[in-house]
């Protein structure tokens, strides 16, 4: 479940770490796993993780289910990670998500059906001054408006 | 910590430098509300229901997670603090059901209580509020985790007492939860604590869901009788049956904890396997007579079988473990004035002339102290799981832990070595043990240890013991029947003393500490029970004994009782099919809460109990049973009025140990040995009824151990059944050794 070269990448974190602390490579760990299985955690993995680290496997699905940066669910080819936190809420991200789900025909959570664009509500990026805002990919999108988003969305292959 | 002085209130208060603010609130009986905060628990500092004034900080600081300095002033209840606290009351009560009319916690609510305090009468919530999907953790707790106020007692309680992380809080903000993972049921031996330790009703109790309100029972002291710790507890009954069980506090004995075996074995109470009713066998068939004909049968038994013949020496008394220290006293007073001292308790050991005698001379609460252990045959997670609690503590703080088993188990800390070997070398490498630590101390080595062979694991061994200033020896369970038993006590306490080691003995369970202060044992011209099983005995008194489960030599056992001229008397809490068989007369007597008595703990220390409610139907304590049958016996010294006088007598009387085989056999044996024990949930009749208990995981652990060589040689296979135990391959096991551990009866132990 985890490949060879996952395990190295993560002996490589658990180095970094004072010894028997190896556990706090769990987020390194985790984002290493997701990216080869289909971008996505499942509890087995979160297990086989957990067990690599010597580690309990409810400490690992805390973590995995903490941040917004793991997935639970199938995803597409881009992640449209739609902040909601109070400054894009109050800029209407709300009304703005919704809109992107009509564009989609998809929920967040959803994947379209083929299989290139979800949508996740994510919390504050750290762009309030851009609010509202998405990131996709490394990319943020900043000063959203309905516009804005069919032209983005548009372009995605 | 220097003494500093603090002003609460305005009251000054002298206290340490750097003790919590809550800690010294607690202790001047000044109330400050919490949810996280627990005693036994790490600070978590995460509900801020205990935020109090402190003047000269800004914003109001939790109690909980403030250490105090000199000069500090503190206000727990003017406005700003009482301010704080309703707002945070009112914070937590957003998410939370309010459904107290339909919540098992109510009426012992901790958030119940505090709304009352410090909620207000409105909510000015419109909003919708959260719901949180249930998983089903398993057959002892029963979750409710809408009320839930993350507090995270529970998880902290896995992580740092129980110590496996089963609780965890996933997701984050609205969406948090506290669930287990993989949903695979909770698996700890001490998982009821969290019905405790949890302030809301998100974690109950799952066998008295629905039951009752707490101030519907009364709460009644008591001591549980299933392992060395004599855990104390509260008896929660209503209408003279018993509804709960609870903890209850003692920092020398169980902290705040007891197991999940004495917080739920009481469902055994009213199993419908309850002996209710009297009886005697007349031409073969069961009769139910009153107690006064049962007793007069009785003694008309033992008057032809063995008094009329003048032969005192053909009566036999064997008792379980689980008596209380005033049963095993009357009954071996019984025999002793009748004139035999064919009297045991240690039913369940294969050969006596090999016994263990070894002295526990460490407190419980001092294995907190230790730095080192050494620790040989147990399980002992499971099997004496407050004496692990506290070997777990010693080593969070630093001790070393060394184990010697026949088979690798789950210990739930970090153990220094785990070294598995074979139950036939476990005498040779103690002997090499202790080779190495004469050699340490430069003592010469006596000859019986000159073909030894000292190895590298014997020597790490020794010198952790020897060089630890605190160290303990644990002998444990699986020992009693190792061919070399006496050999490996003896080694133990050799080298417990040349290293200057403490010993604890945890060979034996549950009250048999009691049994050997009260004399339960064969005196110079008696019988053991062993050679009792062999001498065709006339007569039998039988002490709460279910011969499958409790005799090593089970079938000898059940042969030797069916004599047709041997005369049974059983006093039974339980009905058995194999115990009819056999006895002339049942007794129906009292089980654990239904009796007064007492308990022996590991150290020593007697703690007494009332009973809780009373014994079923016509069933009655054994004491009084027994004191009845002296009474008819016209046996003089019988006259006692409760069973406190009979503890007191048996204080002032002191017992010699029996004397025990001082030769040390250190010889490799190269058979298959079998370890022959109960699984946890077994170990006792009443505990065996409890259908909760038995539907966890721990209650279903039921086989036969062995690795695939040792298979071979016994020509069993996966699944086969091995000594009527399913046969489980498992590398875990030494080479040459079948671990047993059965839940139910069984055939034969050997
Ligand atoms: S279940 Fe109970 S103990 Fe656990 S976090 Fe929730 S309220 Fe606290
Ligand atoms: S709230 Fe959206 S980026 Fe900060
Ligand atoms: S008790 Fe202090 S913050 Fe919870």
């Amino acid at each position: 479940m985890i490949s060879n070269k996952a395990k190295k990448q993560i002996d490589a974190w658990v180095v970094k770490y004072p010894e028997g602390h190896q556990s706090s490579a769990v987020m390194e760990a985790l984002k290493l796993v997701q990216a080869e299985n289909d971008n996505r955690l499942t509890p087995d993995t979160i297990q086989a993780v957990a067990d690599y680290l010597d580690m309990p496997g409810i400490a690992a699905a805390e973590v995995a289910t903490f941040y917004e940066n793991y997935n639970h669910k199938p995803v597409g080819k881009h992640t449209i990670r739609f902040c909601h936190n109070i400054s894009c809420m109050l800029n209407g991200s709300d009304e703005l998500i919704t809109y992107l789900e009509n564009k989609l025909g998809v929920k967040t959570g959803e994947v379209t059906k083929d299989g290139l664009i979800n949508v996740k509500k994510v919390e504050c990026l750290g762009a309030c001054v851009g609010a509202p805002m998405f990131q996709i990919g490394d990319q943020y999108y900043e000063n959203l408006t309905a516009d804005k988003i069919d032209e983005i969305v548009d372009g995605l292959k | 910590m220097a003494d500093i002085e603090i002003e609460i209130d305005g009251n000054i208060v002298n206290a340490k430098a750097g003790e919590m603010l809550i800690a010294v609130t607690d202790r001047e009986g000044i109330s400050v509300p919490r949810f996280c905060y627990h005693k036994k628990l790490s600070i978590a500092a995460n509900c801020r229901m205990c935020l109090v004034d402190v003047e000269g900080a800004p914003k109001p600081q939790p109690a909980c997670s403030t250490p105090i300095a000199d000069g500090m002033k503190i206000h727990t209840q003017n406005e700003k603090a009482k301010a704080s606290q309703k707002a945070v009351m009112e914070f937590l009560l957003i998410n939370h059901p309010l459904d107290c009319p339909i919540c098992d916690q109510g009426g012992e609510c901790e958030l119940q209580d505090v709304a009352m305090d410090y909620g207000s009468d409105v909510s000015r919530f419109t909003e919708g509020k959260r719901i949180v999907v249930d998983s089903d953790i398993g057959a002892l707790i029963q979750t409710d985790m809408t009320r839930c106020i993350h507090c995270t007692r529970c998880v902290r309680f896995g992580v740092e007492i129980a110590g496996i992380m089963e609780m965890g809080g996933t997701g984050r903000g609205e969406d948090m939860k506290i669930e287990p993972f993989l949903s695979e049921g909770i698996q700890s031996e001490l998982s009821g604590n969290m019905i405790d330790v949890c302030p809301v009703g998100a974690l109950t109790s799952k066998p008295f869901r629905y039951e009752l309100r707490s101030w519907q029972m009364n709460a009644v002291s008591n001591i549980a009788r299933h392992d060395l710790v004599g855990s104390n507890i509260y008896t929660q009954t209503y209408k003279g049956k018993v509804k709960r069980i609870v903890a209850k506090d003692n920092d020398s004995v169980n902290e705040t904890w007891i197991s999940d075996r004495d917080r739920f074995s009481y469902e055994g109470l009213s199993h419908v396997n309850r002996l209710l009713t009297p009886q005697i066998k007349v031409e073969g068939t069961w009769k139910e007579v009153e107690w006064n004909v049962a007793l007069d049968f009785a003694i008309r038994g033992l008057a032809n079988n063995v008094f009329n013949t003048h032969q005192s020496d053909k009566l036999g008394a064997l008792a379980s473990n689980t008596a209380t220290l005033e049963e095993f006293y009357l009954l071996q007073k019984i025999l002793r004035e009748v004139g035999s001292e064919n009297i045991d308790h240690r039913l369940n050991v294969k050969d006596l002339d090999h016994a263990i005698s070894l002295e526990s001379n460490i407190k419980l609460a001092g294995l907190e102290g230790i730095d080192h252990a050494l620790v040989i045959g147990s399980n002992l997670r499971l099997e004496q799981p407050m004496i692990s609690h506290r070997l777990r503590k010693a080593n969070l703080s630093g001790a070393s832990i060394d184990v010697i088993n026949a088979m690798a188990f789950d210990f739930n800390y970090r153990l220094n070595s785990e070294n598995i070997i074979s139950p036939s070398q476990t005498a040779a490498t103690l002997a090499g043990v202790l080779k190495s630590v004469l050699q340490n101390t430069n003592i010469e080595v006596p000859d019986y240890l000159a073909q030894i062979e000292v190895s590298d694991i014997t020597t790490q061994l020794a010198e952790k013991l020897s060089q630890s200033d605190n160290s303990v020896i644990v002998l444990g369970e699986h020992i009693i029947n190792n061919p070399q038993a006496s050999s490996i006590a003896n080694l133990v306490g050799e080298i417990a003393q040349y290293s200057n080691s403490t010993t604890l003995n945890v060979s034996a369970t549950a009250n048999s500490m009691a049994a050997n202060m009260a004399g339960f044992v064969p005196g110079k011209d008696g019988l053991d029970v062993n050679a009792m099983l062999t001498a065709d005995l006339k007569a039998y008194i039988l002490l709460d004994v279910y011969p499958q489960y409790d005799f090593h030599h089970s079938i000898q056992a059940v042969e030797a009782l069916s004599n047709d001229d041997t005369f049974v008397i059983s006093l039974n809490s339980f009905k058995d099919d194999i115990v009819s068989e056999y006895s002339d007369v049942l007794l129906p007597i009292a089980s654990f809460y239904e009796t007064s008595g007492s308990h022996v703990n590991i150290e020593g220390k007697i703690q007494s109990f009332a009973a809780a409610v009373n014994a079923p139907s016509d069933a009655k304590p054994a004491w009084k049973v027994l004191k009845v049958l002296a009474d008819l016996l016209e046996l003089p010294g019988f006259h006692y009025a409760d069973s406190a006088q009979v503890t007191s007598e048996v204080m002032h009387q002191s017992h010699k140990q029996h004397t025990h085989d001082e030769s040390i056999d250190v010889k490799v044996k190269r058979d298959v040995n079998i370890i022959w024990q109960k699984s946890p949930y077994a170990v006792d009749v009443l505990s065996r009824h409890a259908a909760s208990l038995q539907a966890t995981k721990i209650g279903q652990i039921n086989s036969a151990s062995m690795n695939k060589a040792t298979a071979k040689k016994l020509e069993v296979a996966q699944n086969d059944e091995y000594l009527g135990v399913p046969v489980d391959i498992n590398e875990a096991v030494s080479n040459n050794c079948v671990f047993v551990n059965a839940n139910h009866s069984t055939e034969a132990q050997s």
